[in-house]
């Protein structure tokens, strides 16, 4: 309560004291925990949540993953090779120095050197074959091939201090010596487990922010942080489950704030291989062929399920039905790919026209604590399914630690999966999951399928070599168009992401799923 | 007794050996740490460099030989996740977990020793019958909802106590305690209840069928006609000698309420070492989960022999001697 009579107070002094800055805190109850306060250790998204506060990147994401300029004001390319970057003028650190070229090449240099990282930076600075700092506020790339994403990599590596960082261990960085960013906030301390505090940067370059302190509780119960927003303890809460929205909508002084995401949930088929461990015939025994490799059956497949009413039953209505890897929004969304429409007649044809008439057997495998849902999707699946004369011989949920290992081995046949993406187009997530597996050129290191199809590799290929940014978008929506005519996955929906704040402050919910405190406000 | 003493703690050492095997081999068996850990969208260069920089790409043999040698050195890993050392990050929260699990001790033995002296002494009667029916309710609800409803009636609708985390810590002799600042055992109180309501209502139990059985006993009698006051052979006489299975069950349980807290700790956001190992569970952070049940089963340890200390102290019948 006191945090809400001081946040009272601060609306009733600005009104008279529209010049004064308002000294009001924040509170938050955060689902997810930082690994380390480095923020080059992790690259995956509960480390970065903080990163992004503390520290800047040379563009910087906004609300809807697009990139805006950030301690870089702008980039050409002086030729294929070559990338000229400018850096804002007037920067500093938390500790009051200057920011400059030197920071940027150190940073750059650094982000693929962390030792024992589970998730670096590797590929962000891989294209980078030479740095030339041309005045201090000036840098000139040499790439090693042509690398029109180059921003998108190389500009979302944080940016540290070379002063404070250098030489620096991960411990230093979590005790917060090392932790020195041009950032809105300031690290001020991490309780591992319990929760970390941030305080205002008075001298932050670009838009003020608005809190004096700022505290991340750290609660990865969900109904600890509901109850913990009910009771008054906090003031924004992540990652509301489905199930409680209704409760918090009919509640008194809670605001819900949500965003359709950036992550596609899909049922992989296992689609190139002769046999496949969960695919039988009327006798029980496997198939050869598998029926999945035909793309006849995996169209009726799609057909058969009803995305609207699995989103309305078991997601409380919290998603969208999708058709493809890209939500709307997002660079690679090809508009003509809408999601299929249940129609067991046609999937039923088309099963015959396949030689299956009576259907097959297979068995749906899922996880059961990745993401909100998955395991009652999964058994809804079956029974979508099995309506639609398929013999489902199970579903089988798994804790995620289990399953993923064993999806990774090729071990199922139909398998729920999600990948989520956080850059501005879908590249990421089309390269790595549907793109031939091909460990030697790094494509498809995510295709549990096996997919393979040189027509859709050949499209993605010519996107991802294309500079102009609108083109590139273009080309990815004709590889798109590729693989979800051919059914490579079958897409289901992108789910909601929401947030709860108590009256008086806003949020901007926003598809790549950050809890920040710079998209926090005050309302009146 | 020294040499009762020596002997088992050079038995653990064996016990510990044991768990390590049994351990490391169990999260192979779950699942390969590298397809948790690394980013979903890392390119196939950075998962191999990432596989190799943990050590993941050694044979299962080496990898225990590795953590073997390192571990006989002081040395348990370093975490994957937090590339932190294992110890350093149980031994950080072990603090906060043995803090919560001694005041729940206390809040058992405190209420439920009395609860079921009063419940022993008038059987059959109204009290008698009220506090055993409430045991029943200690006995029966999940932790879980019990846990859901002190938040609900205490913080939701009445505000008269936090929903969740660790309040303010004071650092004495560098241990931090919550216990002596106002905001720190406001944030206890709940967690604490919670934890304790299941052991609460095992001691009343224990104690009510202590007194009962002791209560007809001739040396109450005896004592009766000695001419003791009602008082003395009640504190004295049958508190003592109902003392021993408490004691027991009580020392084992309290090796659970560390080991086990996670329940309380993950609805009240409790920063101690349950919710850790959990997590650590999830992220197949084998140092971690290694580290832990090593520190769990010499908690164990350590309790067992304190509990057998105990009883020679309560029974001086009961000789401190390993069976041959």
């Amino acid at each position: 309560m006191p945090r809400i009579r001081m946040l009272l107070l601060g609306l009733a002094l600005s009104s008279c004291l529209t010049t004064v800055a308002m000294a009001v805190d924040l509170t938050v109850g955060s689902s997810t925990e930082p690994a380390a306060i480095d923020p080059h250790f992790s690259r995956s998204g509960n480390s970065q949540q903080i990163a992004a506060q503390v520290f800047n990147r040379l563009v910087e994401p906004d609300e809807n993953l697009q990139i805006q300029p950030g301690l870089a004001v702008s980039w050409e390319n002086l030729d294929e090779l070559t990338w000229e970057v400018k850096l804002r003028e007037g920067v500093t650190f938390h500790d009051g120095s200057p920011f400059t070229a030197e920071d940027v090449v150190f940073s750059l240099e650094r982000a693929d050197e962390i030792p024992n990282s589970p998730a670096p930076f590797t590929a962000n600075v891989a294209p980078i074959a030479a740095m030339e700092i041309v005045d201090p506020l000036t840098i000139r790339f040499t790439t090693t091939k042509p690398t029109p994403q180059f921003m998108e990599l190389a500009g979302l590596v944080f940016i540290v201090s070379k002063a404070a960082a250098e030489g620096a261990s991960i411990e230093a960085f979590n005790s917060g010596e090392a932790a020195i960013g041009t950032g809105p906030y300031k690290f001020a301390s991490w309780t591992p487990g319990d929760r970390y505090t941030l305080v205002r940067n008075d001298d932050y370059w670009g838009k003020a922010p608005q809190f004096e302190n700022v505290t991340y509780r750290l609660m990865s119960n969900s109904a600890a942080r509901v109850a913990a927003l009910l009771a008054g303890d906090v003031d924004l809460i992540d990652a509301v489950p489905p199930g409680d929205i209704a409760t918090l909508e009919a509640s008194d002084g809670v605001q819900l704030h949500t965003t359709a995401s950036g992550r596609i949930i899909y049922l992989g088929l296992d689609s190139a291989r002769d046999e496949s461990p969960f695919v039988t015939g009327p006798d029980g025994a496997l198939l050869n062929p598998n029926p999945l490799k035909d793309v006849r059956v995996r169209e009726a497949m799609s057909k058969m399920i009803d995305r609207q009413l699995l989103i309305d039953r078991v997601l409380s209505g919290a998603g969208t039905p999708a058709g493809q890897l890209a939500p709307a929004g997002l660079g690679g969304h090809a508009v003509s790919l809408q999601p299929d429409q249940i129609d067991i007649e046609a999937a039923k044809a088309l099963l015959a026209e396949a030689g299956l008439p009576d259907g097959f057997g297979i068995t749906i495998h899922s996880s059961n604590d990745r993401f909100p849902g998955d395991g009652d999707v999964a058994q809804a699946l079956g029974q979508l399914f099995q309506r639609g004369g398929l013999t489902v011989n199970g579903v089988v949920t798994q804790p995620y630690n289990v399953y993923a290992t064993a999806a990774g081995k090729q071990e199922f046949s139909a398998f729920i999966f999600s990948f989520g993406t956080t850059t501005p187009s879908a590249a990421p997530g089309m390269t790595n999951v549907l793109m031939t597996f091909d460990e030697a050129a790094g494509t498809g290191s995510f295709n549990r399928m096996r997919y393979s199809n040189p027509e859709y590799d050949a499209a993605m290929r010519a996107a991802l070599a294309e500079f102009d940014p609108a083109t590139r978008n273009r080309l990815l929506e004709i590889a798109a168009e590729i693989a979800f005519h051919d059914y490579a996955i079958l897409p289901l929906y992108w789910p909601e992401v929401t947030w709860a704040s108590r009256e008086g402050i806003g949020y901007i919910a926003n598809t790549s799923e950050d809890t920040l405190a710079t998209y926090a406000s005050v309302t009146e | 007794m020294t040499v009762f003493i020596l002997r088992r703690l050079l038995q653990s050492v064996g016990v510990l050996f044991a768990t390590s095997i049994i351990v490391f081999l169990g999260v192979f068996a779950i699942g390969n740490p590298a397809d948790i850990l690394i980013a979903a969208d890392a390119t196939q260069a950075e998962r191999q460099a990432a596989i190799v920089s943990l050590g993941l790409d050694r044979p299962l043999l080496e990898q225990y030989w590795i953590f073997l040698s390192n571990a006989l050195q002081g040395d348990l890993g370093r975490s994957f996740v937090f590339n932190q050392p294992a110890i350093g990050l149980i031994l950080a929260r072990l603090p906060a977990t043995l803090e919560l699990a001694f005041v729940a001790l206390f809040i058992a033995l405190a209420a439920g020793i009395p609860l079921g002296l009063i419940a022993g002494l008038k059987p059959q009667t109204i009290v008698d019958e009220t506090i055993m029916t409430g045991s029943i309710l200690g006995f029966s609800l999940p932790n879980f909802w019990q846990g859901m409803m002190l938040i609900m009636i205490f913080s939701v609708w009445l505000g008269w106590l936090p929903a969740g985390g660790r309040g303010e810590t004071v650092q004495v002799l560098g241990i931090s305690t919550s216990l002596l600042s106002w905001d720190g055992i406001a944030h206890l109180i709940l967690p604490a209840t919670n934890l304790a309501l299941f052991n609460l209502a095992l001691v009343i139990r224990l104690t009510r069928t202590g007194v009962r059985e002791i209560m007809p006993l001739d040396f109450i009698k005896f004592a009766r006609a000695k001419g003791l006051t009602e008082r003395r052979i009640v504190l004295v006489h049958v508190l003592k000698n109902i003392m021993i299975p408490v004691v027991t069950v009580v020392g084992m349980e309290f090796g659970s309420i560390i080991a086990f807290a996670v329940v309380t700790e993950t609805i009240f956001s409790w920063p101690g070492i349950g919710k850790l190992l959990i997590d650590s569970i999830m992220l197949l952070d084998r140092p971690v989960v290694v580290s832990y049940l090593l520190v769990v089963v010499f908690m164990f340890i350590v309790i067992n022999l304190l509990v057998d200390i105990a009883y020679s102290l309560l029974d001086p019948r009961i000789r401190l001697r390993d069976s041959q």
